[in-house]
């Protein structure tokens, strides 16, 4: 065991864990925050993605001793209340079906906005090809990531 | 608005059934224990409790605020009854749609079968949910009049408000429950449902009511279940499919920091490795040393394949025109693999299953612990998909068997691997289909399954591997009697409810316009379970290294009267997506006995870079509602094989596409 210290959604912890135990069940089984899920553990799927220090990772492949000293954003702190652009435009277009991976999908579309305003076609293509859904529901996801581009110029 | 509200105060004053015999006791209160025991110290949002107030049936409840909190009794799986049901008995019971809350109803017969398969959801309880809306409303305008001391006659519902038409007095369903509680339910025959016409919520675009939840991490999945005590469980199944644990050494992984016990579960067939945390678990499971007994170590799937195709002997002669198509094995791979939560005790088992059938989850639990239906809670979270994996509750009896074994709270955790090589697959299935040239319409057809893997339902079932099939060879028996794909598709289904999707799916996507050079366009029809009728047609390209691009599917469906637009949508949506996975990778493979996929990185999804554009279109229908959860699954493949003919001149008889087809 060693004792490991981070930022998540702006607050620092300290958790006592084997250093080589993925993020991922530092987040779901440690701290309770069980929006960041569980679906390959092997980095293929991207149901487990955060962002590290702004940049989406694979909380799943990535050793919470990695992330010591860092900050991590999961989907529960990408907004206080819900209300990031995104998560409007998840909602406005009814993305979810099973709404298993899309905290995932949120996360890396978040990330992509952050470093695109107004993300081509083939941007979001290149950003989300790694985000798998069985649902099928890549159609919307690519509207949703439109519209809240477009919500996001609007408060400019 | 009166039309539907025509009671008199004398049908309030007959008890009786509301929807046949099978419901009668659906006018007790709903078990108070069965929904609410132990929900108290962990995350439990959609599980919340049935609130106090005016509970007229097994459906609903309104609390004095207008709250309106419906059960839905079928699984939420993405395919969204939690929403659809719902709107059903809101349109009935002229409910604010904003004061709608949902909880899963706990497995009971009160509920008749709670079976969430076959797209049946819908179609099987249309009616008795706007009879149960229906019920409430009338009960409402009876405990107003009550108040008012007029005849329920002059009185009519809206948006949850009771409102006397001559005064314009009014009562919000809130400031009525106490009253309406102490009348009797109307008498079935009594009821008065209200005239399609006036449907205000039922045919609107609603959004899923767990949007919310989904979107900023608060849905509770199984996986997300935490208890006090709680241990995680991984079980190392055994490799070889219908093998056991001849013996184990458990000493490496019992020395893994965190691992609590080691333990044969389910007749040896696998090794429990129990620990506080996911990750001990997992650790202490690869240092498992297992001598396994090998089930079947000679089976293979090329072996079975050709066993498949020996059953069918071609005419080989110029007068028939024939083929055989091939559909492999293929697995569910739900984002959320199976997981499942058992809190068995000495007088009271209590489980959180993502289960398709907590009833059968229910009697899974109950051969399991020796105890009756009262002392088993099944309680059905948020399921991260489903597509009729589980329908089976083989994971729930683990989790059951390794609570009772270790005397404490157990999450059974599969991984991926676990979840891919422990699966009830999609059959192996072969197909002979035939024609006589000289009547090209008289199209005969058998099939087989290969016997090896053990199969269960896959989305859409035998559906797929027979609209496969069948409208794969309808293009090749067109194409040998110079006939255009449509034109004889017409042919075969004029008269039939697939003439209207057809000539929708037709028109809508241009059929017979000019599309840029290398493409080819497909069209493919099926009535899924004789009730949904879906068309589609697809446009794709061909890469010079054989690599399928589908650009664009048009679907035009007919599933009776929409209940919500945006979730047919979405599922035609859903089921496209799910047969191009079909139609271009899923494969699972048996090599010695052992599965031989295990991640996404052998078992390939679409992704969002393949995505084609998709368009849905409906016709018009006042039939009952159908079912959609399937249906938009068989036409996608042999729609895109057909576009990959037109595109290449080349014919693809096997599910899915293989590497050497197109090269």
């Amino acid at each position: 065991m060693a004792s490991i210290a981070f930022t998540v959604n702006g607050q620092q912890v300290t958790v006592d864990v084997e250093p080589d135990t993925p993020l991922l069940w530092v987040l779901r089984d440690t701290l309770g925050l069980t929006g960041t899920k569980y679906s390959c553990g092997v980095g293929a799927c991207g149901a487990c993605t955060v962002h590290l220090d702004g940049q989406p990772i694979r909380s799943c492949v990535t050793s919470v001793s990695a992330v010591e000293g860092k900050a991590i954003t999961t989907i529960e702190g990408l907004s206080p209340d819900g209300s990031h652009p995104l998560q409007q435009a998840w909602i406005e277009l009814n993305v979810p079906q099973c709404g298993y991976c899309q905290p995932g999908q949120i996360m890396t579309a978040a990330a992509l906005l952050e470093k695109t305003q107004n993300p081509t076609d083939d941007e979001i293509d290149a950003a989300m090809s790694d985000n798998l859904c069985r649902c099928g529901t890549y159609q919307r996801i690519r509207h949703a990531i439109h519209r809240a581009a477009e919500l996001l110029g609007g408060e400019q | 608005m009166s039309t539907y509200s025509k009671s008199t105060r004398r049908d309030f004053l007959k008890a009786s059934a509301l929807v046949g015999t099978g419901l009668v006791l659906g006018f007790r209160l709903p078990d108070a224990g069965s929904v609410s025991a132990a929900t108290t110290d962990y995350p439990v949002v959609n599980l919340a409790l049935q609130p106090a107030g005016f509970v007229p049936n097994a459906y609903l409840g309104i609390d004095p605020d207008g709250v309106v909190t419906v059960q839905v009794h079928r699984s939420e799986m993405g395919q969204g009854v939690n929403t659809a049901l719902p709107m059903i008995i809101a349109e009935e019971l002229e409910a604010d749609w904003s004061l709608i809350r949902i909880v899963q109803s706990p497995a009971d017969r009160i509920y008749g079968s709670q079976v969430t398969g076959g797209s049946q959801s819908i179609q099987s309880s249309y009616d008795t949910l706007r009879r149960a809306g229906a019920a409430a409303r009338m009960m409402l305008i009876a405990a107003a009049a009550q108040l008012w001391d007029v005849s329920p006659d002059e009185c009519y519902a809206q948006n949850g408000t009771v409102i006397h038409e001559a005064s314009g007095q009014q009562f919000s369903y809130g400031e009525l429950v106490e009253t309406a509680a102490a009348l009797p339910v109307p008498e079935r025959g009594d009821l008065v449902l209200k005239d399609p016409a006036d449907f205000r919520i039922i045919g609107t675009r609603q959004g899923n009511l767990d949007n919310p939840a989904y979107v900023d991490g608060s849905a509770v999945f199984a996986s997300d279940i935490q208890l006090p005590g709680m241990l995680v469980a991984a079980v190392e199944h055994c490799p070889w499919t219908g093998g056991r644990a001849a013996s184990f050494d458990a000493s490496a992984a019992e020395a893994v920091a965190g691992v609590r016990h080691v333990i044969s579960i389910n007749g040896d067939r696998g090794i429990a490795v129990v620990a506080d945390t996911t990750w001990a678990a997992l650790k202490g499971r690869e240092l498992l040393q297992v001598e396994w007994e090998r089930g079947n170590p000679e089976m293979n799937t090329d072996d079975l394949r050709q066993q498949l195709l020996d059953r069918f002997e071609l005419a080989n002669t110029p007068d028939v025109i024939e083929a055989i198509y091939e559909v492999s094995y293929m697995a569910h791979a739900s984002m959320e693999p199976m997981v499942c939560v058992a809190d068995v005790r000495e007088d009271h088992c209590e489980v959180w299953a993502p289960t398709q059938d907590r009833q059968g989850a229910r009697d899974a639990a109950r051969s399991l612990s020796g105890m009756g239906n009262d002392a088993i809670t099944i309680h059905v979270p948020l399921i991260g998909g489903a597509f009729g994996r589980r329908l089976e509750n083989d994971y729930v009896s683990e989790a059951v068997a390794i609570s009772q074994a270790v005397g404490a709270p157990v999450k059974l955790f599969w991984t991926r691997e676990d979840d891919m090589r422990n699966d009830y697959y999609h059959p192996m299935v072969a197909a002979y289909l035939s024609a006589p040239q000289s009547s090209p319409t008289s199209i005969q057809g058998r099939g087989g399954e290969a016997v090896g893997l053990r199969t269960g339902a896959w989305r859409s079932v035998g559906e797929h591997p027979e609209a496969f099939a069948r409208e794969c060879f309808v293009d090749e028996v067109a194409e040998a009697t110079g006939r255009d794909p449509l034109t004889f598709r017409l042919l075969l289904n004029a008269g039939t409810p697939r003439q209207a999707v057809l000539e929708l799916a037709a028109e809508k996507a241009g059929w017979g316009s000019p599309l840029p050079d290398g493409w080819g366009r497909g069209i493919a029809v099926h009535s899924t379970f004789d009730i949904t009728h879906v068309a589609q047609v697809a446009e794709v390209s061909v890469s010079d290294s054989g690599r399928i691009r589908v650009h664009r599917v048009v679907c035009a469906v007919d599933c009776g009267t929409v209940i919500n637009p945006d979730l047919v949508e979405a599922q035609m949506e859903g089921g496209i997506v799910f047969g191009l996975t079909a139609a271009l990778y899923s494969q699972i493979t048996v090599k010695d006995g052992r599965v031989q996929q295990g991640n996404f990185y052998d078992y390939p999804l679409l992704r969002m870079d393949e995505m084609p554009e998709i368009e849905v279109y409906f016709v018009p229908s006042d039939r009952s509602p159908t079912g959609v959860g399937e249906m938009g699954v068989p036409p996608t493949a042999p729609a895109v094989f057909n576009a990959v003919y037109a595109a290449t001149g080349k014919r693809l008889r096997h599910l899915p596409v293989q590497p050497e087809d197109l090269q």
